[in-house]
C-alpha cells in the first residue's frame, strides 16, 4: 500500500468506521449507566437535586485551595494538557476544516504558531504526567494496563500530529496517514476505557450533586 | 448558716466559692465514690486535688493522668456496655472536673463533679430498684454542710 | 435466615450498583486526587488508603456484570472474576480505614461519590460474612435488646431520674400528641449523660411539647454502620411506629452524627415510605428556637472556641449553618478551622470505626489531622456535637498530649441560658 492509498484510506473508511464505534460505543455507555436506575428518594427533601446537579457540574472544576496545596502537579498538569487539547483539537484551522467538512460548522481558529506552542505544552506535560503515574505511589497502585495504553493513545496523536506539522521524520502523506491513523485508534477506544469520561463525567458530577442537593449541601 | 437541703441551694453555694475551694471541695465528693473505680490514676489524681496547696504542675499532671483514665474506661461505640463497670467512667469525669483550670472549665467544678458523682453512683445502682443517685445527694449536701460550718 | 455466602454477597453488590455507580467507576480517570482527600491516607501515606483503591472489589462487579467489554471477558473467561479472598484481603480497608466522612466525594473532579458507594460495598461486604466482629455483635443487641450498647429502658430511666434530680424538672416520657419526640444515642446515655438535663433545661424555657418514647429511645442505627439494610430497616421501623403510635409530629436526631444519617435521610428509604412525621436534628431544632426568640441566651464566651464539623451532621446530614449561628449567638470569638464546613476533616471515628478495636491505633494516627487543623487555629477550646466525635477528640488530644478542652455544643448553649432552665436549674 503506497503512502497516499493509505491515506486515502484512513481518511476515508477507517474513519467512518472509527465514529460508528466511537457513537455507537458512547450510546451503549450511557445505556449501560442509565439502564440501570436509581431508586426515588422517598425522604424529605430538604433542597433541589437539579440545583444541587447543575451546581457541582460546574463547581467541581475548581479545586478548594486546601486540596490544590495537596496536589498541585496533578491539577496544574491537567488544566495544562486538557486546555492543550483543547486548542489543537478545537482550534487548529486544519482540523476545523475537517469538522466543517463532517458537520457544516466553522469557527475562526488560532495562528498555527500558537497552535503548535500549545501542542509543545502538551507533549511536554504529558510525558511529565507518564513520568509522575509510574513514580508517585498511589498512582503506581491504582493504575492497570489501560492507563498507560490511554496514555499512550492520548499522547500518539499530538505527537504524530506535531511531527506532521513540522514534516520531520517521513514523506507529508505517510505523517498524516499515521496521525489520522492514530486518532482512530483514540476514537475506537474512547467509549471502552476511562476516556468515556469526557462525555460521562458531566453525568457522574450531576448525581453527586444531586445526592447533595437533595439534603441542602453544595458539593 | 442554713442547712442545704436542694439542689438549687446546693448550686448557689457551691457558686460562691473559689476556685482551690471548688476543687478540694469535689474531691470529698468523689472521695465518697473512690471505690467504684480501680483505676489508681484516678485515686492518685483525686489525693491532689484534694491538696490545697498543690502546684499548678502536679494539677496538670492529675489532669493529664486521670484524662487517659475517663478515655480508657469511657463506654465504646457498639461495644456491649455493663452499667456496674461503667461507674470507673464517672468518677474518672469527676475527678476530671475538679482538676480543669481556671477559666477551661465552663460552669461550675465542684458541681460538675458532684453530677458525675452521683452518676457513678447511679451505674451500680440502675439494675436495681434503688436509687443510689439520691443516697449521694443526700451525702453531698452533708459534706457540703459540713465545710460551710467549720 | 441464611448464613453468610460468597454468593449472597456477590449478588448483592450486584443489586446495589445503580446509574449513579455506574456513571462513577465510567468516569474515573485514576488521578489519585481522592487519596489527598482521605485522612487515613494523609496520615498514613500508604495507598492502600486511597478510597477509589477501597472500592475495587465494587468496581470489578460493575465492569463485570454491566459493561460490554468486561461482559465478554467474563463470557470469554479471560477476565479474573471477583472472589472471597478479595472480599476477605479488602474487609480491613472497607471498615477499618473508612468513617463513610465523604471527603473524598467533595473532591473528586469527575464527580464521584465515594462514600456513597462504600455505602454499599458494606451491603455485600457484611453479607459474605466480612464484617469486623464487634459490628456484628452491635447489630445483634440493637436487634434483640434495642441498643447496640445493650441500654435498656430502665437504665435510661435511671439517667431520666438523675436529669430529674438535677434540673428540678419532669421529663416527660410517652406523652401522646406532643410535638417532638426525643431520640437518644447509647454513647449519649452512657458517655454524656448530662445531655439529657441539658435539652430538658432548653424546652423547657422554649415550652416545648416534647417526649421520650420507652418503646423506641435509640437514635444509633448499626445496621447502617455495617451495611445490612434489613436490620437498619428494623431498627428504623422500631422509631417510626413507636412516633406514630404516639402520634407526635417530629422526632428529635440527638446530636450522634450517623443516627440523623441513619433516620433523617436512609430511614425512609429503607421502610419503603415516607414517615408520617418529621426529622429534625437537635442543632437544627436549637437554631430554629433561638430564630424563633423562644431561647434566651445571655453572656458570651470570651474564649478562642472552634467547631469541628460531624460528618454525617455537616457534608453528609446537611446541617452546616445551625450550629454556626448558635455558636455566634454565644461566642464572642468563635473562628473557623482551616478547610471547613462542607470541607472540614472528619475526627476518624465513626461509621463504626470506634466500634472496631482492630482499628484502634489506625484511628489514633488518623486523628493527627483533626491534631494539625487544631495546631493551625489554636483555640481554647474545641465545641462539637456527636458524641462518638466527642470521645475521639478527647481521647486524640490526650494522646497527642494536646490542652484543648472539649465541650458540647448543646450543653454551651444551656450554660447560657437567661432565666428557666439555666444555671439554677428549677422554675422561678
Amino acid at each position: 500500500m503506497t503512502d497516499v492509498e493509505l491515506l486515502l484510506w484512513v481518511r476515508g473508511p477507517a474513519f467512518d468506521i472509527a465514529t460508528v464505534i466511537l457513537c455507537a460505543g458512547m450510546v451503549i455507555r450511557f445505556m449501560e449507566i442509565f439502564m440501570l436506575g436509581r431508586k426515588a428518594n422517598l425522604a424529605e427533601a430538604r433542597g433541589s437535586e437539579m440545583a444541587g446537579g447543575l451546581g457541582t457540574v460546574f463547581r467541581r472544576t475548581l479545586v478548594d485551595t486546601g486540596t490544590f496545596k495537596r496536589t498541585p502537579f496533578t491539577v496544574v498538569a491537567g488544566w495544562l494538557f486538557h486546555i492543550g487539547l483543547f486548542v489543537i483539537i478545537f482550534l487548529f484551522v486544519p482540523h476545523i476544516l475537517v469538522f466543517e467538512g463532517a458537520t457544516g460548522l466553522s469557527w475562526p481558529g488560532l495562528p498555527s504558531n500558537i497552535v503548535d506552542a500549545f501542542a509543545v505544552i502538551t507533549i511536554v506535560t504529558l510525558l511529565a504526567i507518564l513520568i509522575h503515574r509510574w513514580r508517585d505511589p498511589v498512582l503506581r497502585l491504582l493504575s492497570e494496563f489501560n492507563d498507560y495504553l490511554v496514555w499512550l493513545v492520548t499522547f500518539t496523536p499530538v505527537l504524530t500530529g506535531w511531527l506532521a506539522f513540522h514534516r520531520v521524520g517521513a514523506a507529508p502523506a505517510a505523517l498524516i496517514a499515521v496521525h489520522i491513523l492514530s486518532v482512530e485508534l483514540l476514537m475506537v477506544l474512547f467509549p471502552f476505557t476511562k476516556l468515556s469520561h469526557a462525555f460521562t463525567l458531566w453525568v457522574a458530577r450531576w448525581y453527586n450533586g444531586a445526592i447533595a442537593g437533595y439534603k441542602g449541601v453544595k458539593s | 448558716m442554713s442547712q442545704i437541703s436542694n439542689d438549687l441551694e446546693f448550686r448557689r453555694r457551691l457558686d460562691r466559692l473559689d476556685r482551690t475551694q471548688q476543687r478540694t471541695l469535689a474531691a470529698s465528693f468523689i472521695d465518697h465514690v473512690l471505690s467504684l473505680s480501680n483505676d489508681e490514676r484516678v485515686a492518685r489524681a483525686v489525693k491532689v486535688a484534694a491538696d490545697v496547696n498543690a502546684s499548678n504542675d502536679e494539677l496538670n499532671g492529675a489532669l493529664h493522668s486521670v484524662t487517659a483514665a475517663a478515655m480508657d474506661s469511657h463506654a465504646r461505640c457498639d461495644a456491649d456496655c455493663k452499667w456496674t463497670d461503667h461507674a470507673g467512667y464517672f468518677v474518672a469525669r469527676a475527678t476530671m472536673a475538679a482538676l480543669s483550670p481556671e477559666g477551661q472549665a465552663s460552669g461550675n467544678p465542684a458541681w460538675q463533679a458532684a453530677m458525675s458523682s452521683r452518676m457513678a453512683r447511679t451505674c451500680i445502682s440502675i439494675d436495681s430498684t434503688d436509687d443510689g443517685g439520691e443516697e449521694e445527694q443526700a451525702e453531698q449536701y452533708r459534706i457540703l454542710n459540713n465545710y460551710l460550718n467549720s | 435466615m441464611n448464613g453468610p455466602s460468597f454468593e449472597r454477597g456477590y449478588n448483592t453488590l450486584k443489586e446495589q450498583i445503580d446509574a449513579p455507580v455506574a456513571a462513577f467507576f465510567s468516569s474515573c480517570v485514576h488521578c489519585g486526587m481522592c487519596a489527598e482527600a482521605c485522612l487515613f491516607y494523609t496520615e498514613t501515606g500508604d495507598p492502600k488508603y486511597t478510597p477509589i483503591h477501597k472500592l475495587e472489589p465494587l468496581r470489578k462487579v460493575w465492569k463485570q456484570e454491566y459493561t460490554f467489554w468486561g461482559k465478554l471477558g467474563k463470557a470469554l473467561g479471560i477476565s479474573k472474576a471477583l472472589s472471597d479472598e478479595d472480599l476477605s484481603d479488602w474487609e480491613t480497608l472497607v471498615y477499618d480505614s473508612c468513617t463513610l466522612c465523604g471527603r473524598c466525594s467533595m473532591v473528586c473532579p469527575v464527580g464521584n461519590d465515594l462514600a456513597y458507594m462504600i455505602r454499599k460495598l458494606r451491603e455485600g461486604m457484611a453479607i459474605s460474612g466480612h464484617a469486623p466482629p464487634g459490628l456484628i455483635g452491635a447489630t445483634k443487641r440493637a436487634v434483640t435488646i434495642g441498643s447496640p450498647m445493650g441500654v435498656k429502658f430502665p437504665a435510661l430511666q435511671a439517667q431520666i431520674r438523675h436529669a430529674e434530680a438535677e434540673t428540678g424538672l419532669t421529663l416527660p416520657v410517652d406523652k401522646a400528641e406532643a410535638d417532638y419526640m426525643l431520640l437518644l444515642s447509647s454513647m449519649e446515655v452512657m458517655n454524656f449523660p448530662e445531655f439529657i438535663g441539658a435539652v430538658a433545661k432548653i424546652f423547657a424555657q422554649a415550652e416545648l411539647n416534647w417526649t421520650i418514647s420507652s418503646e423506641a429511645f435509640e437514635a444509633t442505627n448499626s445496621g447502617i454502620q455495617i451495611g445490612v439494610s434489613d436490620i437498619a430497616a428494623e431498627l428504623v421501623q422500631r422509631i417510626v411506629d413507636a412516633a406514630e403510635n404516639l402520634g407526635v409530629k417530629n422526632v428529635i436526631s440527638p446530636e450522634c452524627g450517623h443516627a440523623y444519617m441513619a433516620i433523617r435521610w436512609e430511614g425512609p428509604n429503607l421502610i419503603g415510605r415516607p414517615y408520617n412525621f418529621k426529622v429534625i436534628h437537635i442543632l437544627e431544632l436549637l437554631e430554629q428556637l433561638h430564630k424563633e426568640g423562644r431561647l434566651k441566651l445571655k453572656d458570651k464566651d470570651v474564649r478562642r472556641l472552634t467547631y469541628h464539623d460531624p460528618c454525617q451532621i455537616g457534608r453528609r446530614g446537611g446541617v452546616l449553618e445551625q450550629p454556626r449561628n448558635l455558636l455566634n449567638a454565644v461566642a464572642a470569638n468563635f473562628v473557623e478551622m482551616p478547610d471547613t464546613a462542607g470541607m472540614n476533616w472528619c475526627c476518624g471515628a465513626g461509621g463504626g470505626v470506634s466500634a472496631n478495636e482492630r482499628a484502634d491505633e489506625l484511628r489514633i494516627r488518623a486523628f493527627k489531622r483533626k491534631k494539625a487543623q487544631l495546631d493551625a487555629v489554636q483555640p481554647d477550646a474545641l465545641v462539637s456535637a456527636c458524641a462518638n466525635c466527642r470521645i475521639q477528640l478527647e481521647e486524640g488530644l490526650e494522646e497527642y498530649h494536646t490542652d484543648i478542652p472539649v465541650v458540647s455544643l448543646t450543653e454551651t448553649i444551656v450554660e447560657h441560658l437567661d432565666g428557666l432552665g439555666s444555671k439554677e436549674g428549677h422554675p422561678s
